[in-house]
């Protein structure tokens, strides 16, 4: 994806307001059901449901949902076919497909693209300002969250400086060749890390005249949790988890 | 090399989570120390952390044709040290996996075992190590960052392996699967981003000298380049 186009979808998310404890219960379920439970037909159903609220009820672009899952698709993939090739070390080496190892790699497949489409249910719905808010709320240590926290506000700063040096480099020629390549990276790398440190000190010497030396909190107004939506929530994974063990026969 | 959310059984994922909480939780502590006695440090250490995130955004020069990113695990912990690094390197890999859906949370103890833990030492200790016996910075530095590189992408093979045994030749099997099936691209990052990181080394021992001084990656007495009466760290 470029950029952090999961954090913009977030911010614009029609689920934005929704409190992060809510929709974290309905992510989290909706993971703990895709693990927990047998893959077929857990996995497509769990899968569809998070797609499904992600795109109608939250708003989000289907082209951006299946854009941020070509990344984990492709591991996936790689590593399913891991999983589906049996190493015969019988009558010489030899690499075969059984029916067991190939329906062991497609409940994988299944257990991690219904897992990755319930995670972009979260990510793509709460801007990661209200996440840490959230973990600040749930007792991870201040200075932990606060580390956090200057990681992701100090993101949009490199990311635009590495966007527009990359841009001069490769105007310049900078990737027309192998070594030039690799000298054009090691000073990408580098002018980023010196800006990252240059941007640091310059954080500090501000804060520092402004005899801000302690904490750097921002308010925190957490939005009210909606009943109706944990009850829907449960509902809905309630729904999932008896039609999953029906269908399956955990529950006979 | 980020395990997808959900790839790993339930009790594998929470074993790596367990067996990664300790390292974390230390480095955690470090931080919390840190910040405490120093505030004004907690800005390097975003600075550090949103740097580490950056570098999957840098393109290295790919020789299968597979587009390719620098893990920076080698690179981190030769900058910021291992500890440090177990920290900084579990939050962005929590930020990768909810910002690019690069990895995932219930895999994220598996990933920071690999890549937060094991890597960065890893490196740390090949950086060390060629460093005691004479090899000078630049071969310190790419043994540092092919090193993690090669070690993160063995741990996370190996998780793989543990997870999903080849059902004819068990665990060694699978790993040795999942080992050839990644090397494709995993054994030449890792030297591409030895030799980045090595004229990283050569540009930042111009541009960056007091940051490395202060950082301990230079000696204090280290000369400038241009005078070749004082010697390298």
């Amino acid at each position: 994806m470029r950029g952090l186009a999961i954090d913009d979808a977030a911010w614009s998310s029609r689920w934005r307001e929704r409190a992060v404890r809510d929709k974290a219960c309905l992510s989290l379920g909706l993971l703990l059901t895709a693990a927990l439970l047998p893959a077929w037909p857990t996995a497509p159903i769990v899968a569809v449901t998070a797609v499904g609220l992600l795109v109608i009820s939250a708003g989000t672009r289907t082209d951006l949902v299946l854009r941020a899952l070509r990344g984990p698709l492709v591991f996936i993939a790689l590593g399913c076919v891991s999983v589906a090739v049996v190493v015969d070390a019988g009558d010489g080496f030899s690499l075969t497909v059984t029916d067991d190892s190939a329906r062991r790699a497609a409940s994988v497949a299944g257990h991690a693209l219904a897992g990755t489409c319930a995670m972009l249910l979260l990510a793509m719905t709460t801007p990661m300002v209200e996440l840490l808010a959230g973990l600040r709320r749930l007792r991870v240590p201040a200075a932990c969250v606060e580390v956090a926290g200057l990681v992701y506000r100090l993101l949009f700063v490199l990311l635009e400086s590495l966007g527009s040096i990359r841009e001069s480099q490769t105007v310049r020629l900078g990737y027309s060749s192998l070594s030039r390549s690799f000298r054009s990276s090691a000073m990408l790398t580098a002018a980023v890390l010196t800006r990252s440190w240059s941007r640091a000190r310059r954080l500090e010497q501000g804060l520092a005249g402004r005899e801000l030396s302690t904490s750097l909190r921002t308010l925190d107004d957490p939005a009210p949790s909606s009943p109706a939506f944990l009850l829907a929530s449960a509902a809905l994974l309630a729904v999932l988890v008896t039609t999953a063990a029906l269908t399956t026969g955990v529950a006979r | 090399m980020h395990i997808a959310e959900g790839f790993l059984p339930p009790v594998h994922a929470a074993a790596w989570t367990v067996a990664a909480a300790p390292f974390v939780i230390h480095g955690g502590r470090a931080v919390v120390r840190q910040v405490r006695d120093n505030p004004q440090t907690k800005l390097l250490l975003g600075a550090a952390g949103a740097f580490t995130f950056v570098l999957s955004a840098i393109k290295l020069p790919s020789v299968t044709g597979s587009s390719s990113h620098p893990t920076g695990t080698g690179l981190g912990a030769v900058l910021f040290r291992p500890p440090v690094m177990a920290f900084l390197g579990t939050v962005v890999l929590l930020f990768q996996a909810l910002l690019l859906a690069h990895g995932g949370l219930t895999t994220l103890g598996a990933n920071a075992f690999s890549m937060a833990i094991v890597g960065p030492w890893v490196g740390y200790g090949a950086y060390r190590l060629v460093g005691r016996l004479g090899g000078g910075l630049e071969v310190s530095v790419f043994a540092a960052m092919s090193l993690a590189d090669l070690a993160t992408y063995c741990t996370t093979s190996m998780q793989l392996g543990l997870a999903f045994p080849d059902p004819e030749t068990g665990v060694a099997g699978a790993v040795a699967k999942f080992l050839s099936i990644f090397a494709v691209t995993q054994i030449p990052l890792a030297i591409v981003e030895g030799l980045v990181g090595v004229l990283l080394f050569r540009i930042l021992r111009d541009v960056a000298r007091p940051e490395l001084i202060s950082l301990g990656v230079l000696k204090d007495e280290q000369p400038a380049p241009s005078d070749p009466t004082r010697t390298e760290a």
